[in-house]
C-alpha cells in the first residue's frame, strides 16, 4: 500500500496534476508519524502509511505557508475526507483545486482511537484515486456511534456543570484546538475581536469558560468528530466530549450529520418546516 | 469625548407609575454615572409638551444621547427620533427603555418593578454612549404599480393610479378581467345592474394607455424591494395570438365540444372549448380551455405534439385572420419580468360553493339547492336563463323559494367562525329580484340575525319584507329532504317558537366568502402575512388597513376580508392613495438599521471568510457574493456584502457569523455588549 501511494503521488507530482502531496511520513520513534509536503518526485520515499497516521491533513488546507504550495494532493482516510465535503458545502474550497488520494482504512492508533470504534466510512465517501482495497461502508446504529457519550450523560445537570467547570479550568488558552481544527478557518476568530472583547483571553476562568463553549458551539452541526483538538490539546481536556454531544443533538434535530453527503443542505443555516420544534417552550 | 446621556423617565398616566417609582429610577439614573447630566420625569412624554421638554433639555443641558423610558419602540421611537432631530441632535443617539410593556404591565410588584427598571434604563444609558450618528438610505423608486387582480378592487386601484400618471401593471389570472362583480346581476342597496355599471369601468380600464394588462397569467414571483421590486410573471399559453385575434366569434360558434360547465355560470349553463367567459369579456378573445378541447386531450393521450394532432382543428380552420391564423396550438407558458416601485394585491375571495358538509341541506346533492352565486347568474340577463328564475333541474319557474342565511358562516364547526358580511344585504336582494320576476312567488327566509350595517342598508332590508313581502323566519333549517319534484324544508322560528315546513320548489344558500385557494401559498409568495382564515393581514386593523405587513404592498378588497362593492371601491381607492404618495418621490428613505459586511486595509480586506453562512439565512435575499479582486483582476477572496435597499435589519446575519464580521448598524457589537454588560448579575 505504501509503494502505491508512493507511485501515486510521483505520477501526480511528474504530470503537473498538483503541486505538492499532503501525506504522513515516518517520525522520530516507529510510534509516531509526522505530516509531509513532498513538492518533488523525488521525494516520495518520504510517504508512509501505518496505523499512527491518526491525524487529519485537511487541517493544512487553511494555513497560508501550505496554501502557498499551489493545489494539493491530500492522502486522506474516511474520516478526514469528511472534513472536504463540509469545506465544500462552506465554500472555503473549491472542488478542482484539491486531489484527493483516498486510502480505505480499518481503524487508527495504538489502542484503537475512539473515533475509529464506531467507523462508517471505511471508504471515503470522496476521492480522486483509491489506494487500498475497497470495503463497504455499514451503517452503524445510532446509539453506537454515541456510545462514548454514556457515561456523560448519565450526570445530572449540576454534576456536569461541575465536570466542564473542573475542565475549563486546566485550559491555558493555548488554542491549539482551534489551530489543529480544519473547521476553525476563520481569518479573525472571535477571541481576537476586541471591541467589544466579547472573550476575556487571559486564562481566568470566566473567558476559559467562554472560549470553549464558544469554540463547541461554532463547530455544533459542523464537525466531523476527526478528534484532533483532544489529541493536541496539552493539559487534557476531553474536548471531543462536547463536540461529540453537540453532533448527536445536531443528528437528532435535524436529522443531519456534518460530511457525509454533499447534497444535503447545511443544519446551521437551514430551516424546514418539519424542524424540531420542541425547544420553544 | 464622554457623552452627556438625558434620562426622561415617562409615567404613562398610571401605566407606569402605579407598578415602578419613576421618580426613583430618574435619580437612580444619575447616581455613579457620570454621563447622565440630566433627569426628569413627565406624565406624558409623548404629549406634544412633553417633546417640548425633550426638545428643550436637548439644546439647553447640551444633550448629545438620549434615553426616554416609556412605552415599547414600536410605538414612539419614531416621535422621540423626530423630536430630537428637530433640537438638532441625530436621531439615532436616542434610544427607548421599554418599562411599560418589559416591566410596568408585566410585574404587579412595585419594589421589583423599579428594580428592574433601574436596570433596563442603565441597560440603554449604556448603549446610548455608543450610539452612532446615523443617515437614512436614500432608495431609487421605480414609478410603476403593479395590481394583482382584475376584480372591481384592482380595477379601482389601477385606474386610480393610471389617472395620476402612472404606469400600471395588471395581472389577471382568468381569461377577462371583471371578477366576481360582472358575475352580479343586480347590486345592492340601490338595484342598479351590476354589469352595467362595471363594464364602463372595465372598457376604461382596456383604454388607459397608462395601464398594461395581462389576462390569463399568474405571479410567478416577487423579488426586490420597496420602490424596486423585480416581478416574474407567467403568461399562461393562451392558445391565441390577442394582437391578431379580432373577436370574430367564428372560432368557438364551431367549437364541437358544447357541454362544459361554465365556471362564469356557477356551472348553471354550458361553454365550449375555445370560449370567452362572458360577453363583455376584456380582451374580448378567447382562451382555449386545454383540458376540456378535444385536440389537446388527443395530444395527451397520444403524447405528441398538440399541433401533429388532427382530431378537430375546426377553430383553426374558421379563424379569418390571414396569412398567419390567431389560433396557435402550440403557444408554451412564457415569463415576463416588469421593474414595479408598489404592489396592490386585489385578488379576490371564493364564495364557499362545495357544501357536501351540510348534509342537512342536501350535502351538495340537490340540484336545485344552489348558492347566492348561482342565484345571481340565473337572475343575470346574461346568464344561462338570460335573466329568468329557472330552478336548474327542470327549468320550472319556482312558486316557493327558501333563502337560508349564514351557511358557512358564523359557524366555526363546519364553515368559518367570521360573518361573511354581505349575505344578509344579498339574501334580502334576491328576494327582491325574484319577486320582480315572479309576481306570484312567495319568498322565506331563514336567519340568526340582520346585520344590515351600512348607508341605506337597514332601508333596503326593510324594503325587502315591507314591500317585497319575503317571510323572514329567525332560526335555521334542520333538514331539507325530497318529496316529489319538491324540497321540504323543515325549520324552526325561534320567534314564535313554532316548527316549520316549507314546500319549496327551490333553495338558495346564502354562502360563505372565503379566501382563494391558492392563498396561503401566494402570500408566502410576497411574504405578506395572512390569518387564521388565510386572509391577508394588513398591518394594523384601525390605523394601517391597506398595508400589508411587506413594505410597499398594499391590500383591497376581499383578500383581505369579507366586504361589500363600496366597501371594496373604497378600499381599492385608499390603497391607490398609499401608492401614489409611495411614487411622489424620486427616492425613498429608508431606516439605516441595516447590516454591514466589515471592509479593513489590504491584506486583510475584511475580516469574513466567505462561508455564506449569512447568505443562506437572511431571508430577504439581501446577501450577495463580492469578489474583492486585485489590479490584475486576478480574484484575492471572495466575501459577503449586503445590499442596504433589501435588507431590512433583522440580524440574523449578525447573530450567524463565527468571525463576527457583520454588524447591524444601530445594534451594533459594542453596543449590545455594552447593554448586558451594565446588568448587575446576582
Amino acid at each position: 500500500m505504501i509503494e502505491e501511494l508512493r507511485k501515486k503521488a510521483e505520477e501526480l507530482l511528474k504530470n503537473g496534476t498538483v503541486k505538492v502531496v499532503f501525506g504522513y511520513g515516518e517520525g522520530s520513534t516507529p510510534e509516531r508519524t509526522r505530516p509531509v509536503f513532498i513538492t518533488k518526485p523525488e521525494d516520495v520515499n518520504k510517504l508512509t502509511w501505518n496505523k499512527y497516521c491518526v491525524y487529519n491533513l485537511t487541517t493544512y488546507l487553511k494555513r497560508q505557508e501550505t496554501r502557498k504550495l499551489g493545489k494539493p494532493a491530500l492522502i486522506l482516510k474516511g474520516c478526514d475526507a469528511r472534513t472536504i465535503i463540509v469545506l465544500l458545502k462552506e465554500c472555503q474550497i473549491k472542488r478542482e483545486d484539491v486531489y484527493i488520494i483516498g486510502v480505505t482504512c480499518d481503524g487508527v492508533g495504538d489502542p484503537l482511537a475512539t473515533k475509529c470504534e464506531a467507523c462508517d466510512v471505511h471508504t471515503p465517501l470522496i476521492y480522486d484515486d483509491l489506494v487500498g482495497e475497497k470495503r463497504e461502508n455499514k451503517e452503524v446504529p445510532f446509539e453506537e456511534r454515541y456510545a462514548e457519550l454514556d457515561e456523560y450523560e448519565k450526570l445530572g445537570e449540576k454534576e456536569k456543570w461541575e465536570f466542564w467547570q473542573k475542565q475549563f479550568e486546566k485550559c491555558i488558552k493555548c488554542y491549539a484546538c482551534s489551530n489543529i481544527c480544519p473547521l476553525c478557518f476563520c481569518d479573525r476568530c472571535i477571541v481576537e475581536k476586541n471591541q467589544p472583547q466579547w472573550i476575556d483571553p487571559s486564562a481566568h476562568p470566566r473567558g476559559n469558560l467562554s472560549w470553549n463553549v464558544t469554540r463547541a458551539y461554532h463547530l455544533a452541526g459542523r464537525c466531523i468528530n476527526c478528534e484532533e483538538c483532544q489529541r493536541v490539546c496539552p493539559v487534557d481536556i476531553p474536548l471531543n466530549l462536547l463536540n461529540k454531544k453537540l453532533a448527536k443533538e445536531a443528528e437528532k434535530s435535524f436529522n443531519y450529520r456534518p460530511g457525509y453527503n454533499i447534497d444535503d443542505e447545511l443544519a446551521m443555516s437551514t430551516y424546514k418546516e418539519d424542524d424540531d420544534q420542541d425547544f420553544f417552550k | 469625548m464622554s457623552k452627556k446621556i438625558g434620562v426622561f423617565v415617562c409615567h404613562c398616566g398610571t401605566n407606569i407609575s402605579a407598578t415602578v417609582d419613576v421618580e426613583k429610577v430618574a435619580e437612580e439614573a444619575k447616581k455613579n454615572n457620570p454621563g447622565v447630566s440630566y433627569t426628569t420625569t413627565y406624565k406624558y412624554m409623548c404629549s406634544d409638551p412633553g417633546q417640548k421638554l425633550l426638545r428643550d433639555k436637548i439644546k439647553e443641558e447640551g444633550l448629545d444621547g438620549v434615553v426616554v423610558a416609556a412605552c415599547s419602540p414600536k410605538m414612539h421611537e419614531h416621535t422621540f427620533r423626530n423630536a430630537s432631530k428637530k433640537a438638532g441632535m441625530n436621531p439615532y443617539h436616542v434610544e427607548i427603555s421599554n418599562l411599560r410593556e418589559q416591566c410596568s404591565w408585566v410585574h404587579p410588584d412595585k419594589p421589583t418593578g423599579t428594580e428592574k427598571s433601574i436596570d433596563l434604563v442603565r441597560m440603554m444609558t449604556e448603549k446610548t454612549r455608543k450610539d452612532k450618528s446615523l443617515n437614512p438610505i436614500k432608495v431609487p423608486v421605480t414609478k410603476r404599480a403593479l395590481v394583482i387582480g382584475g376584480g372591481i378592487a384592482g380595477i379601482q386601484a389601477a385606474l386610480d393610479i393610471a389617472d395620476a400618471g402612472h404606469e400600471v401593471v395588471m395581472v389577471e389570472r382568468e381569461a377577462s378581467i371583471g371578477g366576481h362583480m360582472a358575475q352580479l346581476s343586480e347590486t345592492f342597496p340601490t338595484l342598479d345592474c351590476s354589469q352595467c355599471i362595471m363594464t364602463p369601468k372595465m372598457v376604461e380600464l382596456a383604454q388607459n394607455e397608462n395601464i398594461k394588462l395581462y389576462t390569463w397569467s399568474e405571479i410567478e414571483a416577487v423579488d426586490g424591494y420597496l420602490g424596486n421590486f423585480d416581478v416574474k410573471i407567467r403568461k399562461k399559453a393562451r392558445s391565441v395570438d390577442l394582437d391578431l385575434c379580432t373577436g370574430c366569434s367564428s372560432c368557438w360558434q364551431v367549437c364541437p365540444s358544447k357541454k362544459i360547465k361554465s365556471e362564469f355560470d356557477m356551472k348553471l349553463g354550458n361553454r365550449t372549448a375555445i370560449y370567452i367567459p362572458f360577453p363583455q369579456a376584456i380582451p374580448s378573445k378567447p382562451v382555449i380551455d386545454r383540458e376540456h378541447c378535444l385536440l389537446f386531450k388527443d395530444a395527451r393521450k397520444k403524447n405528441i405534439p398538440p399541433n401533429d394532432s388532427k382530431v378537430c382543428r375546426k377553430c383553426l380552420d374558421v379563424c379569418p385572420i390571414a396569412p398567419v391564423k390567431a389560433i396557435d396550438y402550440s403557444q408554451e407558458d412564457e415569463i415576463i419580468t416588469e421593474k414595479i416601485g408598489a404592489i396592490v394585491v386585489a385578488t379576490g375571495y371564493k364564495e364557499l360553493d362545495d357544501t357536501s358538509m351540510y348534509g342537512e341541506y342536501g350535502g351538495g346533492k340537490y340540484q336545485d339547492v344552489i348558492t347566492g352565486l348561482q342565484f345571481e347568474r340565473l337572475a343575470s340577463a346574461s346568464g344561462p336563463t338570460e335573466g329568468e328564475i329557472q330552478r336548474p333541474s327542470d327549468g320550472k319557474v319556482p312558486e316557493i323559494i327558501v333563502f337560508i342565511q349564514c351557511v358557512g358562516s358564523r359557524d366555526p364547526a363546519k364553515g368559518c367562525s367570521y360573518c361573511s358580511k354581505t349575505c344578509c344585504m344579498y339574501t334580502a336582494k334576491h328576494t327582491m329580484l325574484y319577486k320582480h320576476k315572479v309576481h306570484d312567488g312567495h319568498a322565506y327566509v331563514f336567519y340568526i340575525d340582520i346585520r344590515c350595517a351600512g348607508k341605506d342598508y337597514e332601508e333596503f332590508w326593510l324594503r325587502a319584507v315591507e314591500e317585497e313581502g319575503a317571510t323572514y323566519l329567525r332560526g335555521r333549517v334542520s333538514r331539507i329532504y325530497k318529496k316529489g319534484d319538491k324540497l321540504v324544508v323543515l325549520g324552526a322560528d325561534t320567534l314564535t317558537g313554532s316548527v316549520v315546513e316549507i314546500e319549496a320548489d327551490m333553495v338558495v344558500l346564502a354562502s360563505a366568502m372565503k379566501a382563494q385557494d391558492d392563498a396561503e401559498k401566494f402570500a408566502q409568495k410576497l411574504s405578506i402575512q395572512y390569518n387564521k382564515d388565510k386572509f391577508f393581514s394588513e398591518i394594523h386593523p384601525k390605523l394601517k388597513p391597506v398595508e400589508s405587513s411587506s413594505a410597499g404592498i398594499f391590500l383591497a378588497g376581499t383578500c383581505q376580508g369579507p366586504k361589500d362593492i363600496p366597501e371594496t371601491v373604497a378600499q381599492a381607492g385608499a390603497a391607490a392613495s398609499k401608492v401614489l404618495a409611495l411614487l411622489s418621490a424620486d427616492e425613498l428613505e429608508r431606516e439605516p438599521v441595516v447590516a454591514k459586511v466589515d471592509r479593513l486595509p489590504a491584506p486583510i480586506f475584511s475580516t469574513c471568510i466567505g462561508c455564506f453562512y449569512c447568505k443562506r439565512v437572511c431571508p430577504y435575499g439581501a446577501i450577495a457574493e463580492e469578489d474583492i479582486k486585485a489590479r490584475d483582476g486576478s480574484v484575492i477572496k471572495t466575501v459577503a456584502r449586503v445590499n442596504e435597499g433589501l435588507c431590512q435589519g433583522c440580524g440574523l446575519c449578525a447573530a450567524t457569523c463565527r468571525s463576527k464580521s457583520v454588524e447591524l448598524a444601530g445594534f451594533n457589537d459594542e453596543q449590545v455588549y455594552a447593554e448586558i454588560n451594565s446588568v448587575e448579575f446576582s
